[in-house]
């Protein structure tokens, strides 16, 4: 079913295309790390073509007449992926106007979808984007029926008005302290409720008319929203932090025969080769070293290390409620530093570009489009000047399905208007 | 500036009266003593030789293979093939960095001490959220020295911390500088005969707070008022105490927000304020000429760069983040250029914390400042960068003459970097305070951990 609708928007996408998209461009010269693991091949020509890699190879001598980009060397990665973020459904986050990352009265739980909400104006995208970021998920937070906050979706950052890339990605769960009281107030309710829901959820799609105990946690909506979790093709992104609720997720997963990837985990390194056994990949914060709240007293900067040392997929995002200056506007800059400070903490530079790009598209399952240079995929593809994992460097240029970005930012145009050139403007700054 | 020997410290007051011939104090006003003063001690230190390093010596300089000697908690001397005195400790730092010891001019380290319990949340130690003038409150007497913050900024490389009450206040209280040094008492940190700080605030935060209460101030114009009147109101009660000062009598009676606002008037405390927007930061600098005190920093300042000139022709310090914007409306228009435009024109530019995560890479925030820079084509050198976290934030907090820079007689404050202390790969291996090594990464016994963090389960290895 999903691979109809994904074969249906391929279709939609491609009659809608822009003329940019019917264009092929060569990169020559470029360092490519092409996937995660493999070094990188050097003067490698990458060929994009109608949105898609046509071809990565070394020394590949460009068609003619087809544009020409030189990388002079450059390091050419996939665009990044942020694990985790609120992008296109939050605009600024002290206010509730545009603010839709949560439902907050109603019906929905588990059934809230946030892809009707999407803002593929929002300046937050032209951000990340501007740091190299070409695909993202993003998750509701809060919830009108805790434990569940609702579906998530990947996108794709393009520039066009269609970024939904996987809607129904993930059906997103809060645990830890301290609880929702909708939730029970107590976090043994949370873990109660939500093995209630799953038994509830399959005994409604054997017989959906039936009586059975259902409707007492879930109405229709919410039932229906569990049904792809039940058949394992969506996993159950359960936000955790603390050992004991991390182990809980872990339970649930073996009992219910359910995916689940931990959104969070600062202390996920006790339990690494569990999850590594249990193939329960994590989306960590990368910053988080500090006991915040008393769920996460284990919090480390080589979290990110362990983990994958153990075999733990991971991704980064930026999930932790107190450090939310950190989210969506800043998606693209705080994963490259949160990269950095991985590497400097154990990771190596291969696991770190991974954890940003195919760890990602594996975990929210974009891999078969997104996530490596490979003949196939759509052409997100970056050019940067320096390291993409240091905050020394920076995208020169941003391809996201074969377009190339604008990059233009509403900050960068603040700072022409105001440059130092213009002191002696006779006229407003409003003029320029 | 006129100085209490008390707030200023007996030695440096001493000298001071030797060098003008000044004739013997008269007691100071109650108002002016310091009741909470420092029992900072120095750790035990070595006299040390750091050799070979690259040097940015927070004056302006880069120095490639240089050698640096701290002598009794001082700065001697920086330079290449320095002798090396007999006793002397050596620390080859040969392909490491070596820069001051990092300063914070915006910490709330110790009054938002974690972990935060939900009833931390409710009621956090950072503001006193009863009124709009809090100028009474000092955010020391909300300080948790055992907070697991200090280490881990010491982690950092910080060694000076300026801890300022939170912003929801037109006055929100006095800040105190700190020594970034592991202590039981918030005494024992203190910077000794560092300047109090008065913090302000504009915007948002103010309203936000009083506004659904229905409480004074509701909008900026009244925030604009509240701060008037409050001036209006130090300057009759300082005022009152010059006149018992020329006449005694009766000694005037102790209103606590008045003393604080008074030190301002008479140039003892600092004013560091709290303002997103370019046409508060204008109204506010009216506002200092029409009462008569002087504003040190703007911090957050997020729109700095359009007023750029004036910040500079006011000698006021822009104290910035390198890319915060958009979480709040007076955010909307923030740019990572910010520090960049701002240094470009002259102005005083310190990337600042707020926040315990980046208070232990604030490096980092100059380094994303200095690329975005770059990025855009204005170019910032490593040597003038570092000003941004030493030099700069010491001058907004007047201490630029002891800290914030390597020079011969300055406190021994050191960080030695792994590598490029602008890369996320590079990690603070040593910090020295005043000359002591109070941390060390190769060293376990050199790592201070807060109480709190003693014996937790979650911080031993698996077993």
């Amino acid at each position: 079913m999903r691979r109809l609708l994904l074969a249906f928007m391929g279709l939609a996408a491609a009659l809608t295309a822009p003329a940019a998209m019917a264009q092929t461009t060569a990169i020559i010269h470029a360092k490519a790390y092409v996937q995660p693991g493999a070094p990188p091949i050097l003067d490698a020509t990458i060929i994009i073509q109608t949105g898609k890699i046509k071809a990565v190879a070394a020394g590949l001598a460009p068609p003619p007449g087809v544009e020409v980009v030189d990388a002079k060397g450059a390091i050419v990665t996939p665009g990044l992926m942020n694990g985790a973020s609120q992008l296109g459904i939050e605009e600024v986050t002290s206010t509730d106007d545009g603010a839709d990352r949560a439902v907050k009265s109603g019906p929905l739980g588990a059934a809230f979808d946030i892809q009707y909400a999407l803002n593929p104006n929002s300046e937050l995208l032209r951000v990340a984007r501007f740091d190299g970021v070409t695909r993202a998920m993003t998750l509701p937070t809060g919830s009108a029926s805790a434990p569940f906050t609702g579906q998530g979706a990947a996108l794709r950052l393009s520039e066009s008005a269609d970024i939904l890339d996987r809607p129904k990605a993930a059906v997103a769960v809060q645990t830890g302290g301290p609880s929702d009281p909708a939730a029970g107030g107590s976090r043994a309710a949370q873990w109660q409720i939500l093995r209630n829901a799953l038994d509830e959820a399959r005994e409604y799609r054997a017989d959906k008319h039936g009586a059975g105990p259902r409707d007492q946690i879930l109405n229709h909506l919410d039932a229906e929203a569990l049904g792809p979790v039940l058949d394992g093709k969506v996993p159950l992104a359960i936000a955790a932090t603390r050992e004991s609720d991390i182990r809980q997720a872990i339970a649930l997963a073996h009992d219910e025969h359910v995916r689940v990837v931990i959104i969070g985990g600062a202390e996920a390194w006790r339990v690494a080769d569990l999850l590594a056994a249990a193939k329960i990949p994590v989306v960590l914060d990368p910053f988080a070293n500090l006991a915040y709240s008393l769920d996460e007293i284990g919090a480390r900067l080589d979290n990110a290390a362990r983990l994958r040392k153990a075999g733990v997929v991971i991704a980064f995002g930026m999930v932790d409620d107190l450090s939310s200056v950190y989210e969506s506007y800043l998606a693209g800059e705080t994963l490259r530093e949160g990269a950095g400070l991985a590497i400097a903490n154990g990771l190596t530079w291969d696991q770190a570009l991974e954890a940003v790009t195919t760890g990602p598209a594996r975990i929210w399952g974009v891999a078969d489009h997104y996530g490596v240079l490979a003949v196939g995929q759509d052409a997100d593809v970056v050019i940067w000047h320096g390291d993409p994992l240091d905050v020394s460097g920076w995208p020169d240029a941003v391809y996201v399905q074969g377009v190339k970005a604008t990059l233009r930012t509403r900050q960068d145009a603040l700072g022409k208007r105001y440059a130092p050139s213009h002191a002696n403007d006779p006229w407003p700054s409003n003029y320029r | 500036m006129r100085k209490s020997p008390a707030l200023c410290g007996v030695l440096i007051w001493a000298l001071a009266s030797v060098a003008s011939g000044a004739p013997a104090p008269r007691e100071p006003l109650p108002y002016r003593l310091d009741p909470y003063p420092s029992t900072y001690r120095p750790l035990p230190r070595a006299d040390t030789l750091i050799t070979s390093a690259t040097v940015l010596d927070g004056a302006g300089h880069r120095l490639e293979g240089a050698d640096l000697l701290l002598r009794d908690g001082k700065v001697v001397a920086v330079g290449p093939n320095l002798a090396r005195p007999d006793g002397v400790k050596v620390i080859d730092a040969k392909g490491r960095w070596v820069t001051p010891g990092i300063v914070d001019i915006h910490s709330h380290d110790g009054d938002f001490a974690l972990p935060l319990t939900a009833n931390d949340l409710q009621e956090l130690d950072v503001s006193e959220g009863s009124d709009p003038n809090t100028a009474q409150v000092w955010a020391e007497h909300s300080i948790t020295p055992q907070d697991p913050d200090f280490s881990r900024a010491m982690a950092g490389g910080v060694t000076t911390l300026q801890v300022l009450p939170g912003s929801s206040n037109l006055f929100g209280g006095r800040g105190v500088v700190l020594k970034n040094v592991p202590a039981v008492t918030v005494q024992a940190m203190k910077f000794p005969g560092a300047d109090y700080s008065l913090k302000m605030a504009c915007g948002e935060n103010p309203k936000f707070t009083y506004g659904p209460r229905l409480k004074f101030p509701t909008s900026r114009m009244g925030e604009m008022a509240g701060y008037r009147q409050a001036w209006i109101d130090a300057k009759a009660y300082k005022a009152k105490w010059e006149k018992y000062e020329r006449e005694r009598g009766d000694a005037p009676a102790r209103d606590l927000r008045m003393d604080t606002l008074a030190g301002v008037l008479d140039g003892d405390i600092r004013v560091h304020m709290h303002c997103y927007r370019a046409e508060e930061m204008a109204d506010v600098i009216d506002m200092s000429h029409e009462m008569g005190y002087h504003v040190a920093a703007f911090h957050h300042a997020v729109e700095a760069y359009k007023i750029a000139p004036l910040l500079k022709r006011e000698g006021i310090c822009a104290v910035v983040w390198s890319d915060w914007w958009g979480f709040k409306m007076e955010a909307y228009d923030g740019t990572r250029l910010n520090a960049a435009l701002l240094d470009s024109q002259g102005v005083c530019v310190t990337l600042h914390s707020d926040s315990p995560m980046i208070g232990q890479h604030l490096t980092l925030e100059a380094g994303k400042a200095m690329a975005a820079g770059r990025r855009a084509g204005i170019d910032i050198p490593p040597e003038r960068a570092i000003q941004w976290v030493t030099l700069n934030p010491a001058k907004g907090m007047g201490l630029d003459a002891r800290i914030g820079s390597l020079e011969p007689g300055k406190d021994a404050d050191v960080v030695i970097w792994s590598g490029d202390p602008f890369s996320a790969y590079s990690k603070a291996d040593q910090v020295f305070l005043d000359g002591a090594l109070v941390f060390d990464r190769m060293d376990p016994n050199r790592q201070p951990k807060a109480d709190f963090e003693l014996g937790q389960p979650v911080l031993e290895p698996r077993s």
